[in-house]
């Protein structure tokens, strides 16, 4: 009796232990909709299950008593429920909040492209920049494919929204940078000076841009410098106008660069008919150093320098006495100086600061007379940004400009410098992952105008689904009238305001964006009786659509980008509000890329189109109310991957305008109105060859 | 003889212990054995997602232990191998790099850790390459720290061999360039030998078949 006794405790307490709960049920959303593969668990313990795909899960445990249940799937905020274990078999009707990943949160999107390399949101990446035909890899006329920016090939610059170039200012690592173009020819547009390899993330801004940045009335295009470089290489190129070579050198935590280029374009205008008529075709010599220091994990300081000289002659036809051209001759000669350090500290404050130094020099002969000219800008900065929550922060900074021209005429010089010193404040603030709200203020001082300014600026975002979202922005921005009119006297800040509405729709291969704006300009320079004043005003309107797919056509990836703008302004010597002739009410561009593996090649094929563009017919009463003829151009190039000597290399061929198409830029009339001629692009073709070698890495690097 | 007892226990204690970093808890052995058993059997995405998530509820109890997060990372990088859905893929390999860190945290300096990291990087490149080539960078030095924590580790010949493999001749890739590489990584998978049972030992069937590739 006693063992049978002891028997029955021992099968009973054996039964205890193995009892078995059964926990089954099904996973759903708040909105009712089962959820997959989500994980279902028992806390502290191994016991749970994995949901199929109608959200149902069953699990046994041998746990008792109260326990805790844990369920999570991707995409979804972690949640867990209390049971408890000694009633039986349960069953659990379970819902998941859905959580919002990086990639589906709101971001500060009006006005604004952002080209880079694993950035979210980015359009374009900076291979594609450098890849677009037509573009030979210069920065600038590669954004000439967004929406938003005029082609323009008679003038240095973008020209955005309305705006002239000078509206548009380029900075470096936050610094900015007072002349990005190279040395130009009268009446045709000459290529940015920074290499578009320098850079790994481009943020084009045609609008309402952070206070951050300054003394852009139309738009400012942000570039950040690469990091340090993987390995020790050095690039060799060899053009058909040339060549250059770079050494890269890496070390542990630092990594310097030198590099030197020498350009002449002699030989390929015996080949290419030009225009005009060259003494001393386009020469070119110049160098670059960079230094790279990792100083922390999170730490890094980085110098660039460069220096560039060009020399160029020529006759220019001379409308009013055919028989005697004008002579112009130009010797320029660029220094550049971008020190940046940037470190994090704690968790949440990062301080960037930098130093930059700009001096461009031009002079030379115009038809008889000794002219020179040379700008010079520099720069300290410093910004501190807190982080705070998740995804908010609040930024502050300074930054102090030494600006000014000298300029001379036949030995009659004349000067103006200008401390501009400026102060910002800036948040952004995400009420929730689906809407965010920045808020910035500007103050600047100029000490040449003895004025200040203050300029609020603002945006709105949120989502409207995972992969869409509407952007509002406002911001009044203000900028120093030119150097041409500042050094004839102090005036006053011209100042505009932007208001930007857009909706867009990002997915992994496929962008499309829609953004309507209205810009209104007021205190524009004008010259009335030779003197400048600040009575000037205009105003631009429009919208853009951009659409880019990389998934539909295999291998090949193509954006399409067209603009609308009504734009109407009296500002400089115009005698009344008019459409400036760097104005196109219609603007189209088509960007195709292809790679064909078999054959190791990319081709590549840019089309743009712009309606006519007003010019000024003295003949005509109203002001600029000719236009020209519509803007068409075809270019193509090709890449051909390759290995020359055993190093990796690519075979570069692009050809500008290939169907020929007549393009005219605008009219040059004789004084007495009776003769015109056609501004017309240097050469109706233009073709480059060249090869690229990367020596020390036989991967793809750039 | 009191020194002597002392020396006997501590001997016990040693042995114990290590028996103890050798054997593991019975427990955790079988059900990370039971979750590499789901790898082997998985034949897609949804069957690796479930071993993941096995690994997941480990991870959860066993703190100190990195398998677990390490085989969640393994079970998200093929969960996303086997994905068509681009985003899809970014998320299980995003996931899959958490893990990794997760795993790094208590395992500092694990050749085995820095090897699954570089085969990461690399896949998320793939992604988009034209945007991410700087993840082409970062997976190089992955597999460059876990050739110096244990050059003899088979998994970094195969991850590198299979990207070179995978990478267009034109692009610094192809069977030619992969093929030395891959013979280096069957021949370490002979000699390989994982610690324990329970230790990455995956990968010589994978080398074996993408060499014959090679051919």
């Amino acid at each position: 009796m006693q063992t049978f006794k002891l028997s029955l405790l021992f099968i009973f307490s054996f039964t205890l232990a193995k009892a078995q709960t059964k926990i089954s049920g099904i996973l759903k959303t708040t909105k009712g909709i089962a959820v997959a593969n989500a994980n279902i668990s028992l806390k502290n313990s191994y016991d749970g299950a994995s949901t199929d795909s109608t959200g149902r899960f069953a699990f046994t445990t041998t746990l008792s008593g109260p326990a805790v249940i844990l369920f999570s799937a991707l995409n979804f905020e972690r949640d867990s429920v209390q049971v408890n274990l000694d009633h039986g078999n349960l069953t659990l009707n379970l819902s998941i909040k859905e959580a919002m990943n990086q990639l589906q949160t709101v971001s500060i999107s009006a006005g604004s492209f952002i080209a880079g390399d694993g950035k979210k949101g980015a359009i374009l990446s900076s291979l594609d920049i450098a890849t677009i035909a037509g573009s030979r890899a210069d920065i600038f006329a590669a954004l000439q494919t967004l929406p938003g920016a005029q082609t323009s090939f008679s003038e240095s610059g973008l020209f955005v929204r309305g705006g002239s170039a000078s509206e548009t200012k380029t900075y470096f690592d936050g610094m900015l940078v007072k002349s990005p173009f190279n040395a130009t020819v009268p009446d045709q547009a000459s290529r940015g000076r920074l290499s578009a390899f320098l850079f790994k993330g481009t943020s084009f801004s045609a609008g309402g841009y952070s206070a951050q940045y300054g003394q852009a009335l139309s738009s400012a295009l942000v570039l950040e410098s690469t990091d340090l470089p993987e390995k020790t290489t050095t690039g060799i190129s060899i053009l058909s106008v040339g060549g250059g070579v770079d050494q890269n050198i890496r070390f542990k935590n630092s990594a310097i660069t030198v590099g030197g280029y020498y350009y002449n374009l002699s030989p390929a205008y015996s080949i290419i008919k030009q225009h005009h008529d060259y003494v001393k075709a386009p020469e070119q010599l110049g160098g670059n150093f960079q230094y790279k220091l990792k100083t922390s994990s999170t730490g890094m300081f980085k110098i660039y320098a460069s220096y560039g000289r060009t020399n160029l002659a020529l006759y220019k036809a001379n409308i009013d006495t055919p028989a005697m051209p004008n002579y112009f001759s130009n010797r320029n000669f660029n220094i550049y100086l971008n020190s940046t350090y940037k470190e994090y500290f704690g968790n949440s404050w990062k301080l960037e600061t930098g130093l930059a130094y700009n001096k461009d020099k031009d002079a030379g002969l115009m038809t008889i007379n000794d002219y020179s000219r040379q700008d010079h800008l520099l720069e300290g900065k410093a910004t501190v940004t807190k982080s705070f929550g998740q995804l908010s922060n609040f930024k502050f900074g300074t930054e102090t400009f030494h600006t000014g021209r000298l300029e001379s005429l036949n030995g009659l010089a004349r000067t103006y410098n200008d401390q501009i010193s400026s102060g910002f404040a800036e948040t952004d603030l995400f009420l929730t992952q689906k809407i965010v709200v920045r808020l910035g203020l500007r103050g600047e001082y100029s000490s040449y105008l003895q004025k200040y300014n203050l300029a609020p600026r603002s945006s709105l975002s949120f989502k409207t689904s995972a992969h869409a979202q509407v952007s509002f922005a406002y911001g009044r921005f203000y900028q120093n009238p030119e150097d041409e009119y500042l050094i004839i006297k102090p005036t006053d800040f011209e100042h505009a305001d932007h208001y930007i509405l857009k909706y867009e729709i990002n997915t992994t291969d496929r962008n499309f964006r829609i953004e309507g704006y209205y810009k209104d300009y007021n205190r524009l320079t004008k010259i009335s009786n030779g003197t400048p004043d600040n009575s000037g005003s205009g105003y631009a309107k429009g919208f853009e659509l951009f659409w880019r797919d990389k998934k539909s056509i295999k291998n090949a990836d193509y954006w399409l980008s067209y603009s609308f703008l009504d734009t109407k302004r009296d500002f400089r010597d115009f005698p009344m509000m008019a459409t400036p002739s760097f104005a196109a009410k219609h603007t189209v561009s088509v960007v195709y890329k292809h790679f064909i593996e078999s054959l190791h090649t990319q081709f590549g094929g840019t089309y743009s189109f712009a309606s006519g563009r007003p010019y000024v017919n003295p003949n005509n009463p109203v002001y600029l109310a000719d236009k020209t003829q519509n803007f068409n151009s075809l270019s193509l190039n090709v890449s051909y991957l390759t290995h020359v000597l055993k190093q990796f290399s690519v075979l570069y061929l692009n050809i500008n305008n290939v169907p020929g198409f007549n393009q005219v830029y605008g009219y040059q009339y004789s004084t007495n109105g009776l003769n015109r001629q056609a501004i017309v692009p240097a050469a109706k073709r233009d073709f480059l060859i060249g090869i690229m070698i990367t020596i020390g890495d036989d991967t793809f690097v750039r | 003889m009191k020194n002597l007892m002392k020396s006997i226990t501590l001997l016990l204690v040693l042995i114990s212990l290590n028996s103890f970093a050798q054997n593991a808890d019975p427990k955790f052995l079988q059900a990370t054995k039971t979750g590499l058993e789901m790898i082997a059997n998985a034949k897609g995405a949804e069957d690796y997602l479930k071993a993941e998530n096995h690994f997941e509820r480990i991870a959860a109890v066993e703190t100190k232990e990195w398998l677990p997060s390490y085989y969640a990372a393994y079970c998200n990088l093929y969960a996303g191998y086997t994905t068509a859905n681009k985003e899809l893929k970014d998320q299980y390999w995003d996931k899959a790099l958490l893990e990794i860190d997760k795993a790094d945290v208590l395992s500092a300096n694990n050749s085995e850790i820095y090897a699954l990291k570089g085969a990461v990087q690399f896949m998320k490149m793939s992604v988009d390459p034209r945007t991410r080539m700087y993840l082409m960078g970062e997976s190089a030095e992955s597999l460059g720290k876990a050739a110096a924590l244990n050059p003899e580790n088979p998994r970094i010949d195969l991850i590198r061999g299979q990207d070179i493999f995978y990478t267009p001749e034109t692009f610094g890739g192809g069977k030619a360039k992969a093929k030395p590489i891959l013979e280096s990584a069957v021949a370490k998978f002979t000699i390989f030998k994982p610690a324990n049972t329970i230790n990455p030992n995956w990968g010589a069937e994978a080398a074996k078949a993408l060499l014959a590739q090679c051919k």
